[in-house]
């Protein structure tokens, strides 16, 4: 049905592994992401690319009751990422991806911060997994 | 010495050594400033321009003086124009018999109207209009004193002030009364805010907000904003009298800071404090039911981060008490990525000090425990790419938590613990070229993960509160905290499928499970993972070109009986910007949720036509089948005015919350300060 | 409409006599002409005017020459010079007997620290005014008068 593993010989991403140098993580977040990126895309032995990425992140309150308590949390993340070849610089790949993760608040204010900071690291790892799919996809678009 | 000054023109007659007259569309250029006129004497032994007009002379691009006739200094900076109108940023127009330049810095206008409002031929009279005696405008300071100001509003006056002073379209910042609003609130009756901006040097400021209503409230808002060399403070403060609580003074203060410590620390902390839990609402100064006040200061580098965490909770709710909540949380963690020297792959490494401690001394059923941790995580995962494509990974971890326990009667005061795991992940990513360049990537994933961790006895604060989405499909331990980790032998399976269309769009589809060779009942029912076999977990991302994006995610067993269910919709579009979001939750008497929880939360705003605009918020409970909170706005801005109407209700009520209808209505004339540019939204004259 | 004061340079006599020196002269009696070429320089006064090739035109009053100039006509890097102004362009006509000079392409008229350019500047000797036309170009030092 026209499907090639992308890893395997003659794959798209086959150059993608291991060559892939990630830019400095500023934040909690950006430590999240650049780790889970860093654990799909193998630590970069000899980089042939860059990748940068701007991560942005927003509150949203839900479920609320009618006693006005607050019992749910979205956490929506949204990431704009750019591949950029380290030797010519040129501009490899580029995109944004989003999703969102969620948290109850029913329990106690320390599950809730808890829950909070697993459900910001969970959106990373969603994130990190969808640009490592568009880098896949963009690496096979580019090969003939 | 003064710079040159150029003067162009079709004819130029030379008189005698001081006398140059210039004819046909003449132009005099000097440094920013532009004189265009038909015709020009310069007389060289008084430096003057004598010119006829019609003129026009920009000054850079924020300000054009139109006149008949004028006087000037080459330089513009003395001299006089006849029936001269001044145009600031394209927005505000001074018209007046007189203009006078003076000093370089000042324009004196006798007998002024002043407007930023279209007029057309139809309608010539401008939806409002200042009328004065005198206007000074300041280059220098970018201000407009009035003298003798009247207001006019479609040709009628409205009010007069003796002295008026406006900052003019191109300042950014300057003391002065800021737009006012009227509140109308069915609890605090019918007020007024009026904000008095105070420009404390070019690194702070004050705002004065009072909030006075029909003798139903006197409040005082203070907000006061400070930027550093190394970082930025901003503090919120209120303080009311009203007769919901009679006699008594009512605060509130949110405050937030950052500031960039040495070597690469920062420090950022949050202060959020009121004096009795209603108040916030009453004043819609904020929805939230838990206040949190925290100190965090973190340094993120390549494959290190070191963040220390203080948050002290003030919970509003009237379901629970500050006593037996914990009010205070330390965390304090030290992670390393490395690759180790004989292994390969990669190391995670991880030491953290935790701590939560509850005020009260009830030792029964752990109303009052508190709780200090100790715990050191070791990961490691080293991947392979195996034969035709497959990526292969294994992965080890040992958790190893010290907890010390105190005021809690039904746990020992100390517990060790020690949690192996052990994983391998088999991926098989696989892509195709579809047709018309659209690219497909379907990626099947299996994992195996073993784990012992015997956390029965240990008490379970933090890791209450479960989620199950592709954040954790396939982690090792899907409890949020350290109180509990998973355990026993289970396989994550899942296979995600995404189309990418050149045209720019993309759908991406997850699904996943979780199968478990026996229930060590560590789930409760609600959270989707109990059972050797996990509900099903799918997610659909669908990501438009044109600013729309539809995200999907449904947790649901074998019979399609919905555990959990959420839909988000966020639309930019050219006339609409829609945020929405419909979650179903199923009761997880685990997670203190009694019932199913159900609601509609949707925030839109809809450009009607070029100068309206329609706002509407709502939050609607479908189990108890009423609305949480409405709300509907209307605006209407052109390039002189913008008129705000906004119309809320709160229905939500509780022992301290009472519902509340709240109307305000702002009315701030554009084209003053630059905060207010109406230019985008000009009316046309031609219809 | 002349002006009171004189203007400068520009004002002056056109009676006096006129010395020309050059490289090369060359004289045609039939119609009472005769070309300069090769650094022209005339003379008049204070006025002094150079030119690559200046015609001369002599007065023909009786049938011959009387040896009085009646009309210059320089062309090829003119400079029209007189106390502080001076005056430069491609062609430059000087009507002695009628007192005007009628300088046309790229002319460049400087006076003290002003300059003007244009097309065509007729300057009228007697009175002292000069009038630049075609989109004139004018640069002048403000900061009030010397």
């Amino acid at each position: 049905c026209g499907f090639r593993p992308v890893y395997g010989p003659g794959g798209a991403a086959e150059g993608l592994n291991g060559r892939i140098a990630l830019a400095d993580p500023k934040t909690r977040d950006g430590f999240a992401l650049a780790a889970r990126l860093e654990d799909r895309l193998g630590p970069a032995t000899a980089p042939l690319y860059r990748l940068d990425y701007i991560i942005e992140t927003d509150s949203d309150p839900l479920a609320v009751t009618q006693e006005q308590e607050t019992t749910r949390y979205d956490v929506i993340g949204r990431v704009r990422y750019r591949l950029t070849a380290l030797d010519t610089g040129a501009l490899a790949d580029s995109g944004t991806v989003r999703s969102f993760t969620g948290y109850s608040a029913t329990g106690s204010t320390l599950a809730t911060l808890t829950a909070r900071r697993d459900a910001y690291e969970r959106l990373m790892v969603i994130l990190a997994d969808q640009i490592v799919a568009r880098l896949v996809a963009g690496a096979a678009a580019r090969t003939p | 010495q003064d710079a040159p000054a150029t003067l162009i023109a079709d004819r130029v007659a030379v008189e005698g050594e001081d006398r140059l007259i210039a004819e046909g569309s003449v132009e005099v250029l000097f440094r920013e400033a532009r004189i265009k006129a038909t015709r020009v004497s310069y007389d060289r032994m008084t430096d003057r321009l004598s010119i006829e007009g019609p003129i026009t002379v920009t000054n850079g691009p924020d300000t054009i003086l139109l006149a008949d006739s004028a006087e000037l200094a080459p330089d513009l900076s003395e001299g006089i124009m006849r029936s001269a109108r001044l145009v600031l940023r394209q927005q505000l127009q001074l018209a007046a018999a007189e203009l006078h330049r003076e000093q370089g810095r000042f324009s004196r206008l006798e007998s002024t109207v002043a407007s930023v409002c279209q007029v057309c031929p139809e309608n010539p009279v401008p939806l409002w209009q200042i009328r004065a005696k005198r206007v000074i405008h300041d280059e220098l300071e970018r201000q407009l004193y009035f003298d003798h100001a009247r207001l006019e509003v479609v040709g009628v006056p409205v009010f007069y002030l003796p002295r008026l002073r406006l900052p003019d379209p191109t300042l950014k910042r300057a003391s002065g009364f800021l737009v006012p609003e009227v509140r109308v609130n069915n609890r605090l009756g019918t007020g007024i805010k009026l904000p008095y901006f105070v420009a404390l040097g070019d690194r702070a400021d004050l705002t004065v907000t009072p909030y006075l209503s029909s003798n139903r409230t006197r409040t005082l808002e203070l907000r006061y904003r400070q930027a550093f060399r190394h970082g930025w403070i901003e503090l919120n403060a209120t303080g009311s009298r009203d007769d919901l609580r009679e006699g008594e003074l009512r605060s509130s203060l949110f405050a937030e800071g950052y500031f960039l410590l040495p070597r690469g620390f920062e420090l950022d902390f949050g202060i959020e404090s009121s004096s009795d839990p209603a108040y916030l609402l009453d004043y819609d100064y904020s929805d939230k039911d838990r206040l949190e006040s925290t100190l965090e200061i973190t340094r993120v580098r390549r494959g290190e981060i070191i963040t220390a965490d203080l948050v002290h909770f003030n919970t509003l709710r009237a379901s629970e008490s500050n006593a037996t909540q914990p009010t205070i949380v330390t965390d304090l963690s030290y992670r390393r990525r490395f690759v180790p020297p004989a292994l390969g792959g990669t190391a995670d490494l991880a030491f953290t000090l935790h701590g939560h401690r509850r005020s009260s001394g009830n030792a029964t059923d752990g109303l009052g425990r508190d709780v200090g941790r100790a715990s050191v995580d070791l990961d490691w995962r080293r991947g392979w790419t195996g034969p035709a494509g497959l990526k292969l990974a294994a992965q080890g971890a040992l958790a190893i938590d010290h907890y010390a326990i105190g005021d809690d009667d039904s746990a020992d005061s100390s517990y060790t613990r020690a949690a192996p795991f052990a994983a391998v992940e088999m991926r098989w990513p696989l892509a195709r070229a579809g047709r018309g360049g659209a690219s497909h990537v379907l990626e099947p994933v299996a994992q195996l993960v073993w784990s012992d961790a015997d956390d029965s006895t240990i008490p379970n604060d933090d890791s209450v509160l479960v989620a199950f989405d592709e954040g954790n499909l396939y982690s090792l331990s899907r409890f949020a905290g350290a109180d509990r980790r998973e355990t026993g032998l289970r396989a994550n399976l899942g296979v995600t499928w995404t189309r990418y269309d050149p045209a720019g769009w993309s759908l991406g589809l997850t699904a996943g499970r979780v199968l478990r060779q026996d229930d060590p009942g560590q789930f409760a029912s609600g959270s989707g993972l109990d059972g050797t076999r996990s509900d099903w977990l799918t997610a659909l991302h669908l990501d438009l070109s044109d600013g729309l994006s539809v995200i999907n995610r449904a947790v649901f067993d074998d019979g399609f009986d919905l555990t959990h269910g959420e839909l988000r919709l966020d639309w930019q579009g050219q006339r609409v910007e829609l945020a929405s979001s419909l979650i179903w939750m199923a009761a997880n008497a685990a997670e203190d949720r009694p019932e199913d929880a159900s609601e509609w939360v949707a925030d839109a705003a809809y450009q009607l036509r070029r100068n309206w605009t329609a706002t509407a918020d709502w939050r609607y409970d479908f189990v108890e089948e009423n609305t949480a909170r409405a709300g509907l706005g209307l605006e209407y801005r052109n390039e002189c005015v913008t008129v705000g109407l906004s119309l809320s209700r709160r229905f939500t009520s509780s022992t301290s919350v009472t519902p509340t209808t709240d109307f305000g209505l702002t009315v701030a004339l554009n084209g003053f300060g630059a905060g207010r540019d109406g230019r985008a939204y000009r009316r046309s004259c031609a219809r | 409409q002349g002006a009171e004061v004189a203007f400068g340079g520009l004002q002056h006599d056109s009676t006096l006599p006129v010395e020309v020196t050059a490289d090369q002269l060359r004289v045609d009696q039939a119609d009472g002409t005769a070309v300069f070429t090769g650094g022209v320089v005339i003379g008049q006064g204070t006025m002094r005017l150079s030119a690559d090739r200046v015609l001369v035109n002599y007065a023909a009053e009786t049938g011959d020459s009387t040896g009085r100039i009646e009309r210059l006509h320089a062309t090829g890097n003119v400079v029209l010079v007189n106390g502080a102004e001076a005056a430069e362009s491609q062609e430059a006509v000087y009507s002695i007997d009628a007192g005007t000079v009628v300088m046309t392409g790229s002319v460049l008229l400087t006076q003290g620290q002003n300059a003007l350019s244009g097309e065509r500047l007729v300057v009228d000797l007697a009175r002292g005014t000069g009038t630049m036309e075609g989109r004139v170009k004018t640069i002048f030092q403000s900061g009030g008068g010397e």
